[in-house]
C-alpha cells in the first residue's frame, strides 16, 4: 500500500505540472497588458515600464515561467499588488475559510447523496424513490447562487434561524457553535447540486449491483434486506460511488465561489475574483494552482480509497 | 426515429420540459417583436416597483427598468449564449475527440494527456482563469465556459472514435485509397453525430448554469447589457429589501435548466436500449406471488414437495411460462435429479422454492411448495427469510459471480452463520473454518483470508457448498454446481456433494443439464421440458428404458468413453419459447413420433407414483418396463 500511495504521488507531479503550464499560459499568452490594469489613469510610459521590470514581464515567456515555477517551488507566488502582501500568505489564510465551506459541504453531499441514493434503488417505483428523484431533478437544476440567496431570505431574513452572512459575527467570541451557525446555510446551498448528483449515481450504480448473483446468494443466506442492501449492495456500489465523489470534491471546491459571493465568506473564491476585477494577475495564478494542486492530491486519497475498498484492484 | 419521438412522447416528465424548452426559445425568438418596455432606460423616479404594477407587470429593478422587459431579453442573451457555448465546445471538443480516436499512437496519446491535464482542474476554477485573462465580459465568459468544456467532449467522442476506427467499413475505405480527411468525414463523422447530439442536450444546461454564473460574478455580460446571471448579480444587494428583483431571474433560470434536464434525461432514457426493455429494475427481496386457484396438499413423505407449481416472467404485456405446473417431491437423504435443456425452467422452479426467482419480472402464480407440512408459496417475507439458508440452502452455479467480490470468504461464512445463529464472532470463525475443511479446502485457516479472486473455480465453488452447510440445513439446492468446472474439479465436488448427503442425510435437489452427472449423484431424476416434467422416475429405469422420446434423445447426446465412433444425434429445433406454447406435447415439432393426436390438447403425466411420463406414444411401455 505504501509503494501504491509513493507511486500515485509520484504520477501528480508531472499533472501538476501541466497544471502550472497551463495557468501561466493562459495569464502570459494571451493578449492584456497587466501594468495598465494596475496603473489605470497613472499608466504613463515610464511608470508601465518601471511595473514590467519589477514583475518581471520584459523577460521572455519561458524564462518568466521557470522564474515563477522556481519561485513557487521554494515557497514563494509572489506578491500581490493590490493587497500589498505575499499572495502564498493570503491564500494559505483565505483557503482555510474555503476548506471549512467545502468541506462540509463534501461530507453532506457524500452522505446524504448516497443515502438518498440507496433509498431511491432500495423502494424503485415507490413513494420514495419517486420524492427523491424529483428532489434530485430540482436540486441539480437550481443554481447554487439563486438557492443561497432564497435560502438567506427564508431562513436568515425571515425565520432568523441562522446569521445572514460571513464566517464570523464582528464581535462576539469565535467559537464552534458560533462557526457552524455561520457555515449551516452555505454549507447547505453548496451542497445541493452535488448531492443531487451522488444520489443520482448512487441510485444507478446500486439498481445495477441489486441484480448481480451475489445477491441472490445474500438473499439464499437468509440476510435481512436491510444487510441485503446496507451490507452486501452498497459495498460493491461504492466501488462506481467513489470517483464520482472525487469529481463532486472539485465541484464543491470550486463551485464555493458563487456561494463566497452570496455569503460573504472570507475565501479563496472570492478572493480570486476580487483578484481577476482588479487584474492582480500573481494571485489569481497563486491562487489558481494552489487549490488545483490540492484537487490532484486530493484525488489521489480518493483514488486509495478506492484501492482499499476493492481488493481486485492491483496496488 | 419515429420510435424515438414516440419513446420519448410516452416519457410525461421529459415531454413537459420539451414543451416548457419550446415555449421559452419561443418567447425569446419573438421578444424583439413584443411591445416590452425598453430594457436598458432607467427611471430612478419608479425604482422597487411591485410586481403586477401599473405597466410594469413583473415590477422594476434598482434602476426602474422594466423587469419583464429586462428578463426575456435577458432569457434570449442566455440562451444564446448557452447554446453558442454548447456548439462551440462540441463542435471542438468532436475535433479533437475524432483526431485522437482516429490516429491513435503518440497523437492519441499527447491529446488525452493535454485532456486529462485540463480534466484534472476544478472546471470552475479553470473558467476562472480564462475570464482573468481575457478580462470580463459576456464573449469571455462564453469562451471560457465552452473550453472548459471542450476536454468532456473530446474524452467521449475520443471512446466512440476508436471503437468505430477500427470497424471493417473503414479498413474497406483505407484500401479503397480514401484520404483519411474524406474518411473522417464521411465514415466516421456520420457515425459519432448522434452522440455529439446527446453529449449536447445533456450538458447545455449546465452551460447556461455555468454563463449566469460568471455573469452573477459580474464577469460575464457587462452593464447596461443583462442576461439572466447578472439580473441576479445586480439585484443580490437589494436581496431582502426587493427580493423580487432576485427571484424573478432566479427562477427563470431554474425552469429552463429544469427543462432542459427533463429533456436531456428523456433524451438518455429513450437511446438507451437496456432502460427501453425495462431491464433495469431491481428484483425485490422474495418473488412477487399472484396465485390464483387453491392450494394442493402435501402428498407423500417428501419433506420438500412442490404441488403443481407455476412461475411466470411478465414482461411488458407478455407472459413467459417459465414453470407450468410442477409437482416434484424430494426425502430426507435422497437426491433428485432436474435435467433440461438451457430455458426448460430447472432454474426458475428451484429458484421458486425460496422466492428467490428475480421479481419483476417473475410472479409465482399458482400451486404450492410445502417444506415439513407448511406452504412457502405465500409465506411472509420473514418466515422465508429465516428458512433461507438454516433450512433450505442453495449452491449456486458460477461461484466467481455468486459470493460477494469484495468480502473475504471467511467473514462470507460467518456471516451466512450469524444470520441465523446469534453466536460470538469467535465461535463462528471457528464454525466457518471447521466448514472449509469439510468441503476438503487445504490451508483453510489462510484461505479464510482470501478473496473469491484469489481463489481457483474448484476452490470458490468448494466455499459455495461450505456456506450452503453452514446451518445445517435438511435440503439443499444446487443449480448447476459444477457446469462452470472442468471435469476433474466437477467429479471431486459430485463425490463431496454424495459423501455429505450420506453423512448427513441431507436432501438434495441437482439441477443440470448432463446425464452423466445424474448417473453419478441421483437416486431419482425428472425431466424437464419447456417448464414442465415430461418424464419422471428412478435413475437407473430411466437411463436404462427411457419412456419419453425428448428423454432418450437426451441420453443419446451423453458421449461416452470407449465407445468409439457412436454417432451423436444432436436435437434438431429449439425449445418453443415458452410465451407462446403449442397446443398439447410441447416436444411434438421436435419429435419424430410426433402425430396430429400429440398437438391437440393438454397430455398428462401419467404412471406409477415412482414412474411417470407426459406422452401418448412412449418409447417403453412402463408397466413393461418395471
Amino acid at each position: 500500500m505504501g509503494s501504491y500511495i509513493l507511486k500515485r504521488l509520484v504520477s501528480a507531479i508531472p499533472v501538476l505540472l501541466g497544471i502550472t503550464v497551463i495557468v501561466f499560459a493562459i495569464m502570459a499568452l494571451i493578449p492584456g497588458d497587466p501594468a495598465t490594469a494596475i496603473l489605470g489613469s497613472y499608466a504613463t510610459p515610464e511608470n508601465v515600464e518601471k511595473i514590467n521590470r519589477d514583475l518581471g514581464l520584459d523577460k521572455p515567456a519561458v524564462q518568466r515561467y521557470f522564474i515563477w515555477l522556481g519561485n513557487m517551488l521554494q515557497g514563494d507566488f509572489g506578491r500581490s499588488f493590490s493587497l500589498n502582501r505575499p499572495v502564498l500568505d493570503e491564500v494559505l489564510e483565505r483557503f482555510g475559510a474555503t476548506l471549512a465551506l467545502a468541506g462540509t459541504s463534501f461530507v453532506l453531499c457524500a452522505v446524504f447523496g448516497v443515502a438518498a441514493g440507496v433509498v431511491s434503488a432500495a423502494r424503485q417505483y415507490g413513494f420514495a424513490d419517486k420524492a427523491i428523484t424529483f428532489a434530485v431533478l430540482l436540486g441539480i437544476s437550481i443554481p447554487s447562487f439563486f438557492l443561497g440567496m432564497m435560502m438567506i431570505l427564508i431562513f436568515a431574513v425571515q425565520l432568523r434561524w441562522f446569521p445572514v452572512s460571513g464566517m464570523w459575527p464582528v464581535y462576539g467570541s469565535r467559537d464552534l457553535m458560533t462557526l457552524v451557525q455561520h457555515l449551516t446555510l452555505p454549507a447547505i446551498a453548496l451542497a445541493v447540486v452535488a448531492t443531487g448528483v451522488v444520489a443520482r449515481l448512487s441510485r444507478s450504480a446500486m439498481l445495477e449491483v441489486l441484480r448481480q448473483d451475489f445477491i441472490r446468494t445474500a438473499r439464499a443466506k437468509g440476510v435481512p434486506e436491510r444487510g441485503v442492501i446496507w451490507r452486501h449492495a452498497l459495498r460493491a456500489a461504492m466501488v462506481s460511488i467513489i470517483p464520482v465523489l472525487g469529481i463532486q470534491a472539485g465541484f464543491v471546491l470550486s463551485g464555493a465561489v458563487y456561494i463566497e459571493i452570496v455569503f460573504q465568506w472570507p475565501g479563496v473564491g472570492r478572493m480570486l475574483v476580487d483578484a481577476i476585477l482588479t487584474r492582480d494577475i500573481l494571485l489569481v495564478q497563486g491562487g489558481v494552482v494552489f487549490v488545483a494542486a490540492c484537487y490532484v492530491l486530493f484525488n489521489i486519497v480518493v483514488d486509495v480509497a478506492q484501492s482499499l475498498l476493492d481488493p481486485r484492484i492491483k496496488t | 426515429m419515429m420510435g424515438f419521438l414516440s419513446l420519448l412522447a410516452r416519457n410525461r416528465l421529459a415531454l413537459a420540459g420539451l414543451v416548457v424548452m419550446v415555449l421559452v426559445v419561443l418567447l425569446a425568438l419573438v421578444t424583439p417583436l413584443l411591445p416590452l418596455a425598453d430594457p436598458d432606460v432607467t427611471n430612478t423616479g419608479d425604482r422597487f416597483l411591485p410586481p403586477f404594477s401599473e405597466g410594469a407587470l413583473l415590477g422594476t429593478d434598482h434602476l426602474g427598468r422594466d423587469l419583464l422587459s429586462r428578463l426575456m431579453w435577458g432569457t434570449r442573451l442566455s440562451l444564446a449564449v448557452g447554446f453558442a457555448a454548447a456548439v462551440i465546445a462540441a463542435v471542438l471538443g468532436a475535433a479533437v475527440g475524432i483526431v485522437a480516436g482516429y490516429y491513435g499512437g503518440r497523437t492519441d496519446n499527447l491529446i488525452m494527456r493535454g485532456v486529462d491535464m485540463l480534466m484534472a482542474f476544478p472546471y470552475i476554477l479553470l473558467a476562472l482563469a480564462i475570464v482573468a485573462a481575457l478580462g470580463p465580459g459576456l464573449l469571455n465568459a462564453l469562451i471560457a465556459v465552452a473550453a472548459v468544456n471542450i476536454p468532456f467532449f473530446a474524452r467521449n467522442i475520443r471512446g466512440i472514435t476508436v471503437g468505430i476506427a477500427h470497424k471493417e467499413f473503414v479498413d474497406a475505405a483505407k484500401l479503397a485509397g480514401m484520404g483519411n480527411g474524406r474518411i473522417i468525414l464521411t465514415e466516421i463523422l456520420p457515425n459519432v453525430i448522434p452522440v455529439i447530439v446527446i453529449a449536447m442536450s445533456t450538458t447545455v444546461g449546465w452551460m447556461i448554469l455555468e454563463t449566469a454564473g460568471l455573469s452573477f460574478l459580474g464577469l460575464g455580460s457587462q452593464p447596461p447589457q443583462a442576461d439572466l446571471g447578472s439580473m441576479l448579480g445586480e439585484a443580490r444587494s437589494a436581496l431582502i429589501t426587493n427580493p423580487h428583483t432576485s427571484v424573478v431571474p432566479g427562477v427563470m433560470i431554474l425552469v429552463i435548466v429544469m427543462a432542459i434536464n427533463l429533456l436531456g434525461d428523456g433524451v438518455r432514457d429513450a437511446l438507451d436500449p437496456r432502460l427501453r426493455s425495462g431491464a433495469l429494475t431491481r428484483p425485490m427481496a422474495s418473488t412477487t406471488v399472484r396465485r390464483e386457484g387453491p392450494v394442493p396438499e402435501a402428498q407423500g413423505d417428501a419433506v420438500l414437495d412442490l404441488r403443481d407449481l407455476q412461475t411466470q416472467f411478465h414482461v411488458k404485456d407478455r407472459v413467459y411460462r417459465a414453470v407450468g405446473g410442477v409437482s416434484l417431491g424430494v426425502k430426507p437423504g435422497e437426491c433428485l435429479g432436474i435435467i433440461g435443456e438451457s430455458g426448460s425452467g430447472k432454474s426458475v422452479t428451484a429458484l421458486s422454492v425460496m422466492g428467490l426467482v428475480a421479481s419483476p419480472p417473475g410472479v409465482i402464480t399458482g400451486g404450492a411448495v410445502h417444506y415439513k407440512g407448511q406452504d412457502l408459496v405465500g409465506a411472509p417475507y420473514e418466515t422465508l427469510r429465516d428458512l433461507r439458508g438454516r433450512e433450505v440452502s442453495y449452491i449456486f452455479q458460477d461461484p466467481l459471480a455468486t459470493l460477494h467480490p469484495l468480502y473475504k470468504v471467511g467473514d462470507q461464512l460467518v456471516e451466512a452463520i450469524r444470520v441465523h445463529h446469534r453466536v460470538p464472532d469467535k465461535e463462528a470463525r471457528q464454525k466457518a473454518l471447521g466448514l472449509l475443511k469439510d468441503v476438503r479446502i487445504p490451508n483453510a485457516e489462510s484461505r479464510m483470508d482470501s478473496y473469491p479472486h484469489e481463489m481457483s473455480g474448484g476452490m470458490r465453488q468448494r466455499v459455495g457448498i461450505a456456506m450452503s452447510l453452514a446451518n445445517d440445513p435438511e435440503v439443499i439446492i444446487a443449480d448447476e454446481p459444477t457446469t462452470a468446472l472442468d471435469v476433474t474439479v466437477q467429479a471431486q465436488i459430485l463425490s463431496l456433494l454424495d459423501t455429505l448427503r450420506r453423512e448427513k442425510r441431507l436432501a438434495i435437489v441437482f439441477i443440470t443439464h448432463d446425464f452423466g452427472v445424474v448417473a453419478q449423484l441421483c437416486d431419482r431424476v425428472a425431466v424437464m421440458y419447456a417448464g414442465r416434467i415430461v418424464e419422471e422416475g428412478p435413475t437407473q429405469a430411466v437411463l436404462d428404458a427411457p419412456a419419453h422420446p425428448y428423454t432418450a434423445r437426451l441420453i443419446a447426446c451423453v458421449p461416452e468413453l470407449g465407445e468409439g465412433k457412436r454417432q451423436l444425434h444432436a436435437i434438431p429445433g429449439l425449445p418453443p419459447a415458452v410465451n407462446d406454447l403449442p397446443p398439447g406435447c410441447a416436444f411434438a415439432p421436435r419429435c419424430d413420433k410426433a402425430e396430429p393426436a400429440c398437438k391437440r390438447g393438454e397430455i398428462a403425466l401419467e404412471g406409477t407414483a415412482r414412474r411417470r411420463v407426459r406422452c401418448i406414444h412412449p418409447e417403453t411401455e412402463l408397466e413393461a418396463a418395471q
